[in-house]
């Protein structure tokens, strides 16, 4: 293994290695997401497959097997469940596919000993968001798949959008590749990794104090756009939810305010 | 890792079979409640001996599994098979992190067992731990919703509806509820915060309020009466589940049996004190034998200590059948307003009100305080409880816009 490996990057140096998985991925969820025929699934497959094996060869190697076995299983079942999230057409296999994805992220991050970003993000993901899709997509869809469901496919926006995931990818990965730009900066001081922060007993109390003394201000900037996203979204609820006036005798109702100045906004309990 | 294996295979077959046991002892109690007798026949199997019925479970059990597992032919075959398997893994695996006592010694009769004291955990240590039971309280909605949807059954899908808005909507005031023990155990570990409540005194003492609004938001995320509107009988024939049997049905009841244990254990452990009672326990966290030496007497502590916590989950197991028998449904809007309009505003006064009180002790120190932040708290918990009962948000019974025609009476 190690061997082919070896003689694989003499062959192609890391970087072209890695454009070559990314545009052999890219091929291949291109044939399985716009074209949508049956005869070119197995071709997408085989291309997909590729891409995840040459990305595998690129991949630096950890020390045990146990290890290994681990990050490769969550990190394939990660990838491949992304993968058939966007390909699958009904769109309740798709949340499910997806939050399949997540669990195998959060897998990923309990692999780095990061207990409380992975469990948050069952929490929030898998738990919150993912059944509020399953929620509005059960109720604008009991009976399955809808014609027009095709139609957002148009020729050009999947291969856009696949080209636009693929640079961005690669441009990631590159950056945080061990030779890439983004490697941590030696000349800084030795880098801590994240492991001994993590088995520490108060890894939470310590995240906390971590956030709450040098990321002050982002904590805070996202909290205020998450306060303004909640206080907006309740301004939308009551614009356009229709109130019963009790003034009116004919119970008809009236929908938002423009037309109704006298009706006070929200519901009369 | 033969140590963890042994904790897991405790805790699976104690989880089975209590859940067998306390559906027996519903039955029981449903019965007494009705002045009924209950199901008191079976015994011991292939003799006379009836034991108050106690091999119910067995004849149970039995039945489930020999039951004719019928799929319907209209149903999504994948998911309708996966929906309960999810359900029970989560339900059963959010045990892990779960303290069933506080230490075991580590030796026996002069044989060491380990290395240090046995935490009773099966995955002692896990800092993020209440965490780890959000996360898999979450994933167990997916059971519910997988099997309303994919069982194409429009009583069942409604039932998947409801408790997908109603888990989501309850999980927020069980979040707020949490914030304020956590805040004031300083840790998100389970056994930390029973020995901050042993070191402190029980959070249902400091922060009542919380207390009540984790015990509702509880009661709805166990899908108990008076909140069990996915599976109502009356209205939704069986809910979530009615396309169900055999096997398939039996992992969907377990689950919905240890929701209601893990609830019972949650609250338990954090705001009833978990392994701790006053005068009987010990208040430090390790053990010490109440000042005997001698590894007799840790055995004896801690088994004090677990039988302890487990009395109390009974307990509360207990109230949540008599609440059950005791309080009608509420309607889905009434259901929906308690959680929006009234426990996310109390949970966030708990919240408030327990950081402003933890503060000022911590800042001014004295030991008289304490007395006043209880006192307080109290006060603060009748106020919520008058305010509410001023607003009548949710009891109010009357319909929320006057009865109009029907479209068919305006038609004739």
């Amino acid at each position: 293994m190690s061997e082919w490996r070896d003689q694989l990057l003499q062959m192609l140096p890391g970087s072209s290695l890695l454009v070559w998985a990314v545009v052999l991925g890219g091929l291949g969820l291109w044939f399985r997401v716009a074209l949508l025929d049956r005869p070119t699934a197995l071709f997408s497959r085989i291309l997909g497959l590729l891409s995840l094996v040459l990305l595998g060869f690129w991949l630096p190697r950890f020390g045990g097997w146990a290890e290994q076995v681990t990050f490769w299983l969550l990190a394939s079942v990660a990838v491949l469940t992304a993968g058939t999230a966007i390909s699958t057409r009904s769109p309740v296999y798709m949340a499910i596919w997806f939050a399949l994805s997540l669990l195998a992220t959060s897998g990923l991050f309990l692999f780095q000993n990061a207990q409380f970003i992975g469990f948050a993000t069952i929490t929030v993901y898998a738990g919150a968001i993912v059944v509020t899709f399953l929620f509005v997509l059960m109720l604008a869809q009991p009976e399955g798949d809808a014609p027009y469901d095709r139609v957002s496919w148009a020729w050009f926006s999947a291969p856009l959008a696949l080209l636009a995931g693929g640079v961005l990818l690669a441009a990631m990965l590159l950056t945080f590749s061990p030779d890439g730009p983004g490697r941590p900066d030696a000349s800084l001081g030795p880098v801590v990794p994240p492991s001994a922060l993590a088995t520490d007993q108060h890894h939470v109390a310590r995240l906390g104090g971590e956030l709450y003394s040098r990321h002050l201000i982002a904590v805070e900037v996202v909290g205020t756009v998450l306060l303004v996203a909640m206080v907006g979204a309740v301004a939308i609820v009551i614009q356009g939810k229709s109130a019963y006036v009790p003034g009116r005798q004919d119970g008809s109702r009236i929908r938002g305010r423009r037309d109704a100045p006298s009706a006070s906004s929200g519901g009369a309990p | 890792m033969l140590l963890a294996l042994i904790k897991i295979a405790i805790l699976l077959g104690g989880l089975m079979t209590a859940a067998a046991y306390f559906v027996l002892l519903e039955r029981r109690m449903a019965a007494w409640i009705q002045d009924r007798i209950g199901p008191n026949r079976v015994g011991i199997p292939l003799t006379n001996i009836r034991i108050f019925g106690l091999g119910q479970p067995l004849a149970d059990g039995l039945k489930f599994i020999l039951k004719e597992e019928f799929t319907p032919s209209h149903v999504d075959r994948a998911l309708f098979v996966a929906a309960p398997i999810v359900i029970l893994v989560a339900a059963l695996s959010l045990f892990a992190v779960i303290p069933v006592g506080s230490f075991l010694p580590s030796k026996v009769a002069g044989h060491p067992l380990s290395d240090g004291p046995i935490e009773m955990t099966v995955a002692p240590g896990v800092d993020a731990a209440l965490i780890y039971v959000f996360a898999l309280s979450s994933i167990a909605v997916y059971g519910v919703i997988l099997g309303g949807w994919a069982s194409n059954n429009k009583y069942s899908f409604l039932g998947g509806l409801r408790s997908s808005a109603q888990l989501v909507a309850y999980e927020v005031p069980m979040g707020l509820g949490i914030l304020g023990a956590v805040l004031a155990a300083g840790s998100l570990n389970l056994s930390e915060i029973i020995a901050a409540q042993a070191d402190r005194g029980w959070f249902a003492l400091l922060q009542p309020l919380g207390f009540v609004v984790f015990s509702v938001a509880a009661f709805a995320e166990a899908a108990r009466l008076p909140f069990d509107l996915p599976e109502c009988e009356q209205e939704l024939v069986g809910g979530y589940h009615t396309e169900y049997s055999g096997m398939k049905l039996l992992l969907f009841l377990v689950a919905e049996f240890l929701h209601m244990i893990t609830a019972a254990f949650l609250m338990v452990i954090l705001f009833l004190g978990g392994w701790h009672f006053p005068g009987l326990t010990g208040s430090s966290m390790a053990l010490d034998g109440w000042g005997h030496p001698g590894e007799l007497w840790l055995w004896g502590q801690a088994l004090v200590r677990a039988g302890v916590l487990l009395g109390k989950v009974f307990c509360i197991i207990v109230f949540f059948m008599l609440v059950r028998w005791t309080w009608p449904r509420f309607r889905y809007d009434q259901l929906m307003s308690l959680a929006w309009k009234v426990m996310l505003p109390l949970g966030l006064i708990n919240f408030v009100v327990s950081a402003c009180l933890e503060q000022l002790q911590g800042t001014l120190g004295y030991a008289w305080l304490r007395w006043v932040a209880i006192a307080l708290a109290w006060i603060v918990l009748f106020g919520a409880w008058i305010g509410v009962s001023l607003l009548g948000s949710v009891t109010e019974n009357r319909p929320r816009r006057p009865a109009q025609p029907l479209e068919s009476d305006l038609r004739a």
